[in-house]
């Protein structure tokens, strides 16, 4: 029967295929992720002075976005096979972005009435997601085609994953440049940036990821 | 997706203690060690599987669902480094060939237009491309094989067809085992990216 002797041909020295290094293919695309994230947010907008890394507002960005990255690198890890238990991801992730809301709407109730306006909205919030989400695109790319090695079956979730990988990325660059310190845009703006790359994530995950 | 998800769960609890789970299982993990012949085994069983799965739900095309079960056979030995030992291994398969059959409607539309498309063929194109991609005999993947590059055509032959070990190959053809190692796998992925365009 064929399909015996197709089976034959598969199973013939079989062990002398070498096992593909998944792990290199997705630590590069998360270099290259994090470069190109870098080298736009610099380029488009530039660095901050260097005493603004003396002050907690970069850090604080830095702590949230960072977590984030962390989580959804489970979260992709997990997504990127054929058969995955998402819910510790999942649930790391949901506590960071809690952990980042509450702190934002605690510093909105602890700011005077007069200043609440300037603390949500700074000076750039319209510009703001639609920036993370620009630095954060190349990086997107570069993860999903690194996924696809995987196999990954769920391609939305899987892209999802990949965008808010790439989202928390791109806003941890973003944050080497953007100006604006109150934890309270963070949590709106940057969140909304992230949710924004998850989205393009989510949609071109069904057609970047789809392998045979 | 969701009831992918569903199904993945279900698969999950059931397959654990599943008949399919149970058989499968003890040879997977011999498999794994490297055992070519407990490997063998692992895929006639699979193949045994995933012929009823796919035969039960491309029940008007069964020679679709021969070239489904070879196509998800292919795709769970190039990744079957993806394995996780955490969960069932028929799990893991299943989800594969769930993956390939939502793969297949998306390139040829559900059950109707595989009707209308069967009807209105001409048939004697139909066979040719079938048998075209059929490539399970030796003939058919020789074919397929004049049309890899050299040095993966020849590492194919000498260690899947003439069924060489890799270092009496490497002797024959003066390259390193690892170079061998990695022209096997280049041309199985060449020849997966082949079938998959044949088929699609």
């Amino acid at each position: 029967m064929k399909t015996d002797a197709f089976i034959e041909f598969l199973a013939k020295g079989s062990r002398a295929e070498p096992a593909p290094a998944l792990s290199h293919k997705l630590f590069w695309a998360l270099s290259i992720a994090g470069l190109l994230s870098l080298a736009l947010a610099l380029t488009i907008i530039g660095p901050l002075p260097a005493e603004t890394f003396m002050t907690p507002t970069p850090w604080i960005k830095f702590a949230y976005t960072v977590s984030l990255a962390v989580a959804a690198t489970f979260l992709t890890i997990r997504l990127a096979r054929p058969v995955a238990d998402r819910r510790a991801p999942s649930v790391w992730l949901g506590l960071v972005l809690l952990a980042m809301l509450a702190y934002g709407a605690w510093h909105l109730v602890l700011t005077p009435e007069q200043a609440k306006q300037q603390a949500l909205f700074g000076q750039t919030s319209l510009l703001c997601p639609w920036l993370v989400l620009l630095v954060s695109l190349p990086g997107l790319f570069a993860l999903q085609l690194a996924l696809r090695a995987f196999g990954p079956v769920h391609l939305s979730q899987a892209g999802f994953a990949c965008g808010l990988l790439a989202g928390a990325i791109g806003a941890t660059a973003y944050a080497m440049a953007c100006p604006e310190d109150s934890p309270t845009f963070v949590a709106v703006w940057y969140t909304l940036g992230i949710v924004l790359t998850s989205a393009v994530g989510a949609i071109s995950g069904r057609w970047l990821l789809r392998w045979s | 997706m969701s009831d992918l998800n569903v199904f993945i769960e279900k698969a999950t609890a059931v397959t654990t203690g599943h008949p399919f789970e149970l058989e499968i299982a003890p040879i997977w993990r011999l498999a794994q060690t490297g055992d070519e012949k407990a490997y063998e085994q692992a895929l006639r069983l699979i193949a045994q599987r995933l012929r009823s799965f796919f035969r039960r739900r491309m029940n008007n095309t069964p020679e679709d669902a021969e070239d489904m079960v070879q196509e998800t056979l292919l795709a769970i030995h190039t990744r079957r480094h993806t394995y996780d030992d955490a969960f069932p291994v028929s799990a893991w398969i299943m989800a594969i060939a769930k993956y390939k059959l939502i793969d297949f409607w998306r390139k040829h539309g559900r059950r109707d237009t595989l009707t209308d498309e069967f009807d209105d063929a001409d048939l004697s194109q139909q066979s040719t491309v079938t048998t075209e991609a059929v490539t399970s005999n030796v003939a058919d993947i020789q074919k397929l094989l004049r049309t890899l590059p050299d040095k993966q055509r020849q590492a194919i032959e000498l260690i899947k067809i003439l069924g060489l070990s890799v270092s009496e190959a490497a002797q024959q053809t003066g390259l390193s085992e690892s170079a061998l190692k990695v022209q096997v796998h280049r041309g199985i992925k060449q020849l997966a990216a082949l079938v998959a365009k044949k088929t699609a």
